[in-house]
């Protein structure tokens, strides 16, 4: 590096593209030694949520035979759902069916609310997806002990393997069984910071250049964040099918 | 966006320059409030979302199920209807082809009867026309035996009357026949 | 080396994880079309599948770019 380097860089107004990911507390609270605070990640998940119920309270206001088109809307999202479970889990999925459906929509208004200006994305935060994760792995985990007992230990022990095979199947078999919450978490975690990281560099260059130029990474922040919707429903999507895999393979095993 | 890329140089500074995704002192309130928000969301969805699109959604299954029920119920009566008009159709059809055999039948027996009937007046009549001819010719016979033995009387008379010659006789004869060719009634 | 520079250069190499989501998108998708050029009627059913492919796919890359940013929390 030449010594001119840092001059420039400090000239330059110092830029963070992860700026937005920062959680700020608003207010402290702690209650019997958990950490209660409200921050913008809290209050983001309050107001996703507030969208999603708003969203069902205008669909189904006055709901009618002949729908109109936001209800139409609402039950597309309904049927959508119910649809993954009846194809994934089948009939024995159907107690699950309003955890699967709050799960979706909370994921997909997390996921679009981020793309509000100014908002914070509560799925870009590691530990809200790794939350969510461990909660569905960790519920199917224990959801299978309750269906088979002690049978359920028979789902690390893969089918048709020759017994010479297993003890290095079966630690495989565990191994991808404990990624699962780990991937879950990872790849909703990594699309959205990355989506949003993305989109960040992008609009710098659009304040850095001069207007000649800044038109180019502005129209192509135009496109990602259409593009940055329609990653928000796929891994939504893609969140919830998984839930019903693993759900339905804590009932069917394998 | 923009802005708070911009904003904030100092924080950053103190806050070091890894993601902030991974700073352990925000985890804990946002593992409980996530999980605090998703059943709190799960419970208002569950009270007061799902029920009325299940409400809907059976209420409009319910409506379709009757009315195709309905539509099906008509089909079902047109067709048996339609199985009436049919079958009504096909008696109608059934008796006209019976009446007509019938009047085909019944005119073939006055045919027949009437050609009987024919046959056998004319045998009849061949039979009486036979007797009447067989009459005649009985009495033609009768008449001429008459006519002879009337002949041989007047020519026996004039024999008996005076003596003649064989000329005479020839001519006794010959007035005679003359006589009955002029009057043929007379001999009766 | 210094450490920073270390860092730098790994954050360089963590990108290279982007090849291997660059040629199972392009495996995806060339697939993709040629089933769907096979047989047309299923392209609906084909759509969701390439979807949920291409999300999967995409998220290898991602975490590449995850290994990034640690590294840059490390430096």
């Amino acid at each position: 590096m030449t010594a001119t380097a840092p001059v420039v860089a400090a000239a330059a107004p110092k830029m963070d593209p992860l700026h937005h990911f920062h959680v700020t507390k608003y207010l402290d609270f702690d209650y019997l030694g958990i950490d209660v605070a409200i921050s913008n990640s809290v209050l983001w998940m309050w107001i996703a949520a507030g969208l999603v119920l708003l969203f069902f309270h205008l669909a189904f206001k006055n709901p009618r035979i002949v729908p109109g088109r936001l209800q139409s809307l609402g039950e597309a999202g309904y049927l959508f759902i119910r649809g993954i479970v009846d194809d994934i889990v089948g009939e024995k999925g159907r107690p699950f069916f309003p955890y699967i459906f709050t799960l979706f929509f909370f994921i997909l208004f997390c996921n679009l609310a981020g793309l509000i200006p100014g908002s914070f994305t509560v799925t870009s935060q590691l530990i809200v997806t790794a939350t969510f994760s461990l909660m569905i792995v960790g519920f199917s985990f224990v959801y299978g002990f309750y269906m088979h007992g002690t049978h359920y230990f028979k789902f690390f022990v893969p089918s048709g393997v020759p017994v010479l095979l297993m003890p290095l199947m079966i630690p495989i078999e565990i191994i991808s069984f404990l990624a699962r919450p780990v991937s879950l978490a990872v790849r909703l975690f990594a699309n959205m910071t990355a989506g949003h990281t993305m989109l960040a560099v992008m609009f710098l260059y659009v304040v850095t250049l001069p207007w000649w130029g800044a038109w180019l990474p502005f129209g192509f922040t135009v496109i990602f964040t259409g593009v940055e919707i329609f990653i928000g429903f796929i891994q939504a999507y893609i969140f919830t099918i998984l839930t019903c895999v693993y759900i339905n393979d804590s009932i069917h095993m394998h | 966006m923009i802005a708070s890329a911009y904003a904030a140089t100092a924080e950053h500074a103190a806050a070091g320059s890894g993601m902030p995704q991974f700073e352990p002192s925000v985890f804990q309130h946002q593992i409980v409030w996530s999980i605090a928000s998703f059943f709190v969301l799960l419970y208002l969805l569950k009270k007061y979302v799902l029920p009325p699109i299940e409400k809907i959604l059976d209420e409009r299954g319910g409506k379709i199920r009757s009315d195709l029920e309905a539509a099906e119920k008509s089909r079902q009566e047109a067709d048996k209807i339609r199985q009436d008009v049919q079958r009504q159709l096909a008696a109608a059809r059934r008796l006209a082809d019976q009446t007509v055999e019938e009047a085909r039948l019944e005119a073939a027996k006055y045919r027949d009867l009437a050609r009987e009937s024919l046959t056998q007046e004319l045998a009849k009549k061949k039979s009486v026309a036979l007797a009447e001819i067989d009459a005649a010719k009985r009495a033609a016979v009768a008449e001429l035996h008459d006519a002879v033995v009337d002949i041989a009387m007047l020519a026996t008379e004039k024999l008996i009357a005076k003596s003649m010659n064989k000329n005479d006789v020839n001519k006794v004869v010959q007035e005679a026949v003359a006589a009955i060719q002029a009057n043929p009634g007379k001999l009766q | 080396m210094d450490a920073t520079a270390a860092a730098l250069i790994g954050m360089g190499l963590a990108a290279l994880g982007f090849a291997g989501s660059g040629v199972g998108l392009g495996v995806l998708f060339g697939k993709a079309i040629e089933a769907i050029a096979r047989q047309p009627a299923a392209e609906a059913q084909l759509a969701k599948y390439i979807w949920i492919g291409m999300a999967f796919v995409e998220a290898v890359a991602l975490y590449g770019l995850v290994v990034a940013f640690i590294i840059m929390g490390k430096a």
